[in-house]
């Protein structure tokens, strides 16, 4: 809501420095700024939704008033006199919905005049456009008074004014030309034959008054705020009407309203004004009760002692009514004014006390501390430990928005059934949830290519969704993206590409730090987006927990990528910390190593050798390096040679050759003969 | 005999001198001291000397081999060490040439400032909670105290999947969950993403938020404030000037947003906080008349661009590496 600086000025004379009002009012909590429009002051006040009060000029009043601690000038209670007798028969069907309807019928008033400069420039300032005299009018005693007014044309009006829910799928065309179709949670202003508007958002296009209007109907409602609350996100239509009265109004001030715009019209344009016509149900308008206040609650919340003098002035600043308990000892009995809405709780009443004495008047004490130590940084020594060892390959860190368009899900997942679609998405581009990492990281290949980075390593941990059964299910993964060289190029170094088995490489050793290493494997396997032959799923003893591979190359073209990175995804839960680490002392003995040249076929699986091995069970036999793998011209086509390191070291003693040489000689034994392999 | 002994040495000391290279002294050291050098055969000469004149002429001999062996050690060792010289001098290095460098990357400045601030209240006590991104309408919001319709509602800008699952709109539905877990008294920090459908110079649709909660008997507003200002100045490293001013959380009672004064005099908006409202604590069955508490939430990439002078929160998202290897 916008004010002008100058009609502030006009009701407090005491206002000199804008400056110092904004900050007192931000201080008070109406949040403020001064912004400069056409070289003339205005005020722009972001309000937060409980204080309906200060939707209005008389409500800003109000509050400075309070804070200044100075009187409020009494409104004049003028009453307009009266000319004729006519006015339209009222029906309100749920007087809760609507337990203040008050209209007034005033005729031909001069049609012809405009609006005045003071309510024109006004109105302007406030952000409102200028329609006609009516119109303008009936916004500026919204503005001044907090009552949102609304005018028919009478013609329109066919026999009486019914106030009624809506039916189901009834619909209207309203004042901005667009059609709005109701059901029953709606309250609309209807007459015999047709609706009118719905109640507290917006007119209908045919009721609302013409350049050739010169006689109106005036209505000024309260409506039950909870009926109107929420109904204008349901139509995506906002008014300033339906801003003020899903907030609440104050319900005593609709005649007054009435009055003053009665009064602004016959000065501008003349007009006779019939009687001012109620229906009100004081039974439902909404009465603010006594609420008890204790003096120990306000001490207790705040951890300050505020004299009961202060607490008193505060109140009735506020216009607050009260009783004294016990003299004040114990506290008071508070009721808050009928536009205060959102005094509703003792700890309300605090707020509003704390808020008036003063935020900053409240002194800062450092908390005790009596809650047990528990040991929690786990969680953050986790995400350290892998972001560190990630960092130290390389790899920088990317965060990317949780939503993504339908194709980039459908690259991982050629089934859709499982996808989470937002219903109110910004944008296509945004429009459901991720079910991987990878299209992420690869918009931000292309993105960082573009701007000639060369050598792209990132990773992101992060959530990926799906739903099953309509129930969203989310999981936290780590994923990542190597493109490009091995090394940045420097002298000394001939350059080389990164490649599977660097990426491998750096899993293996995430998982050893993690200690879960041994239970790990890699298995050849298809899938969407990685490149057969180059791809392969990583297991977790027998469980997937991850997926490693070259980029399918199909898609590395429609990225125009010069050669395909290699991406992996890993769940975040299946790397625990472990903190029992087990020391053993034991004494060393030299180690004595033996090399062994394998030739096979190029589809056998090193590890399955590794693992025939492994089965002889030879107990000095510590460890196998694979410290060469060849294939090309000096071999057949069909095979590779891996060479293979053989450590053997024992626990207790130096090993002597002999028994390193029967060691060699079953392990031969088993290459050559059980498994038909040739040692070169 | 001892004249023959007399040229013997002066040729072997002149032979040992000019030597210039370990090879050549080698060569020196066989031609006199080898097996068939003529100082051994010198030696092997003893036997066929007058046995009176023996002990003598042995004397001189030893005499001679020991000054031979002497000259080719000081020898040795002197060009030894010129030899060291030399391939010191011949060895040397542009040190000027760049180092061997590999990769290296970087976290997040998001991350690193959401790992700063927790690392201050893990040293507090605060205990750290995650929870679902994807939320009920509950924890979002009925148990904050915010009920359907209300128009607070429309101050977070809801995504949503159907009418019981949205985007969570801020991570207070931890303070609930939290609640749920470890009951009362409990002090938790709830850091995570958030979602609001929001899209401009400030705003992102995607960005994050640390929830700060502590419920304990006798918690109060100085409490609050006190924790608050001692964050802000642990987490900018210096003594910052704040203020407190009232505002409107349908979840706190009394609520504040809190500024901070920039450097170039301007009041910033950094996080909003309050008392917990005494009926979200009745909710959850804890009696509020016992235990009450305070709660607090900031927007991590506001901090982190004040921390570090970004003046574009969308930068955040584009995850150029240029822009992401400054905060290493």
């Amino acid at each position: 809501m916008k004010l002008p600086v100058e009609w502030l000025k006009e009701h407090n004379k005491k206002i000199t420095d804008v400056h110092n009002l904004i900050h007192k009012l931000t201080l008070a909590g109406i949040e403020c700024e001064l912004i400069d429009h056409n070289k003339k002051q205005v005020i722009d006040f972001s309000l937060t939704p409980n204080r309906a009060d200060c939707f209005s000029l008389k409500g800003i009043l109000q509050e400075i008033a309070a804070i200044d601690n100075t009187k409020l000038k009494k409104p004049r209670n003028q009453t307009s006199e009266i000319h004729h007798n006519q006015s339209l028969p009222i029906e309100i069907e749920s007087n809760q919905d609507c337990p203040v309807f008050v209209t007034r019928v005033i005729k031909d008033f001069d049609n012809q005049v405009s609006s005045p400069s003071w309510l024109k420039d006004g109105l302007e300032l406030c952000g409102f456009k200028s329609v006609n005299l009516v119109v303008d009018i009936a916004n500026y005693v919204m503005l001044e008074t907090g009552q949102p007014l609304h005018t028919y044309d009478l013609d329109s009006i066919k026999s009486k004014i019914i106030v009624r829910r809506a039916k189901n799928k009834e619909s209207i065309k309203i004042l901005d030309g667009t059609s709005k179709v109701l059901n029953k949670d709606f309250l609309v202003i209807a007459d015999k034959n047709q609706t009118l508007g719905i109640a507290g958002i917006m007119g209908s296009e045919e009721s609302g008054i013409s350049e050739t209007t010169t006689s109106i109907v005036l209505e000024s409602a309260y409506f039950n705020f909870e009926t109107i609350m929420g109904k204008s996100r349901l139509l995506n239509l906002y008014s300033e009407a339906s801003l003020r009265f899903e907030r609440g109004v104050d319900p005593n001030i609709q005649s007054q309203a009435v009055e003053r715009f009665t009064e602004l019209l016959n000065q501008e344009a003349g007009g006779s004004n019939g009687p001012i016509k109620q229906t009100v149900s004081d039974k439902n308008k909404p009465k603010n009760n006594f609420i008890f206040l204790r003096k120990d609650q306000i001490r207790r919340t705040l951890g300050i002692t505020i004299p009961n003098k202060s607490i008193v002035n505060i109140l009735k600043r506020l216009n607050m009514e009260l009783q004294e308990k016990d003299f004040g000892y114990e506290g008071w009995s508070v009721k808050a004014p009928s536009y205060r809405f959102d005094l509703q709780d003792e700890c309300d009443l605090i707020e509003e006390i704390a808020r008036i004495y003063g935020y900053e008047k409240i002194p800062e004490s450092t908390e005790k501390q009596n809650i047990n130590l528990q040991l929690n940084s786990l969680r953050a020594e986790k995400r350290d430990e892998i972001s560190n060892l990630l960092c130290n390959f390389g790899y920088s860190e990317v965060v990317n928005y949780s939503f993504v368009s339908p194709s980039m899900n459908l690259l991982s997942k050629k089934s859709y059934s499982d996808a989470l679609d937002i219903q109110n998405p910004l944008s296509i581009e945004m429009s459901v949830m991720r079910n991987s990492l990878w299209p992420g990281l690869i918009t931000n290949l292309s993105y960082n290519l573009k701007r000639q980075q060369n050598d792209v390593r990132l990773f992101e941990i992060g959530k990926v969704f799906s739903s099953h059964k309509r129930i969203p299910d989310e999981k936290l993964v780590i994923s990542g993206l190597v493109y490009g060289n091995r090394n940045n190029e420097q002298w000394g170094e001939t350059t080389t590409s990164i490649d599977f088995y660097d990426v491998k490489g750096h899993l293996e050793n995430m998982f050893d730090q993690f200690k879960v290493l041994q239970n790990i494997s890699f298995k050849a396997v298809k899938h969407n987006m990685l490149c057969p032959g180059k791809s392969a799923s990583i297991k977790l003893k027998n469980k997937t927990i991850g997926f490693i591979g070259e980029l399918n190359p199909e898609l590395s073209n429609e990225l125009k990528l010069d050669s395909n990175p290699v991406i992996f995804e890993v769940d975040y839960d299946a790397l625990e910390i472990n903190k029992n680490i087990s020391h053993s002392s034991s004494k060393y003995f030299p180690y004595s190593r033996r090399d062994l040249s394998i030739l096979m076929d190029v589809d056998i699986e090193i590890k399955s050798i590794i693992k025939m091995i492994d089965a002889l069970k030879i107990k000095d036999l510590s460890n196998i390096i694979i410290f060469d793998a060849y294939m090309g011209d000096k071999i057949s086509a069909d095979k590779k040679s891996v060479a293979l390191g053989l450590i053997f070291q024992s626990k207790s003693r130096t090993l002597n050759d002999d028994e390193i040489d029967k060691y060699m000689l079953k392990i031969n034994h088993l290459i050559v003969k059980k498994m038909n392999l040739i040692i070169r | 005999m001892t004249d023959r002994l007399s040229d013997l040495s002066k040729q072997a000391l002149k032979d040992i001198r000019n030597s210039s290279t370990l090879e050549e002294l080698d060569s020196v050291r066989v031609q006199y001291l080898g097996k068939k050098g003529s100082v051994s055969s010198q030696l092997k000469k003893l036997s066929k000397v007058d046995p009176d004149d023996r002990p003598r002429v042995g004397k001189e001999v030893n005499k001679l081999k020991k000054l031979v062996e002497n000259e080719i050690a000081n020898k040795k060792n002197s060009l030894n060490d010129k030899k060291i010289k030399s391939n010191i001098e011949d060895s040397a290095l542009d040190v000027t040439m760049p180092g061997r460098t590999t990769i290296i990357g970087n976290p997040h400045p998001v991350t690193s400032t959401l790992n700063e601030i927790e690392k201050i209240f893990l040293n507090a006590g605060f205990l750290v909670e995650d929870g679902p991104e994807i939320e009920d309408e509950y924890h979002n919001f009925t148990a904050l105290n915010i009920p359907e319709n209300h128009p607070a509602r429309a101050m977070h800008d809801t995504f949503y999947f159907n009418a019981q699952y949205l985007l969570r709109t801020h991570t207070s539905p931890i303070q609930i969950r939290s609640m749920e877990k470890y009951g009362v008294p409990i002090r938790v920090i709830a850091p995570g993403k958030v979602y609001r459908r929001d899209s401009d110079i400030t705003h992102t649709p995607m960005f994050h938020q640390i929830e700060g909660l502590v419920i304990d008997k006798d918690i109060n507003f100085t409490h609050l404030k006190g924790v608050l200002h001692d964050f802000i100045n642990t987490f900018f490293e210096e003594d910052m000037k704040l203020r407190f001013r009232p505002s409107y959380f349908p979840f706190t009672e009394p609520s504040a947003e809190v500024d901070l004064l920039s450097k170039d005099n301007q009041w910033l908006e950094i996080l909003g906080c309050g008392m917990v409202h005494p009926k979200v604590l009745t909710n959850l069955g804890i009696d509020n008349e016992i235990y009450n508490g305070y709660a607090f939430g900031m927007g991590v990439e506001r901090l982190a661009m004040l921390k570090y002078g970004i003046n574009d929160i969308r930068h955040f998202y584009e995850n150029d590496l240029n822009f992401l290897n400054q905060f290493k």
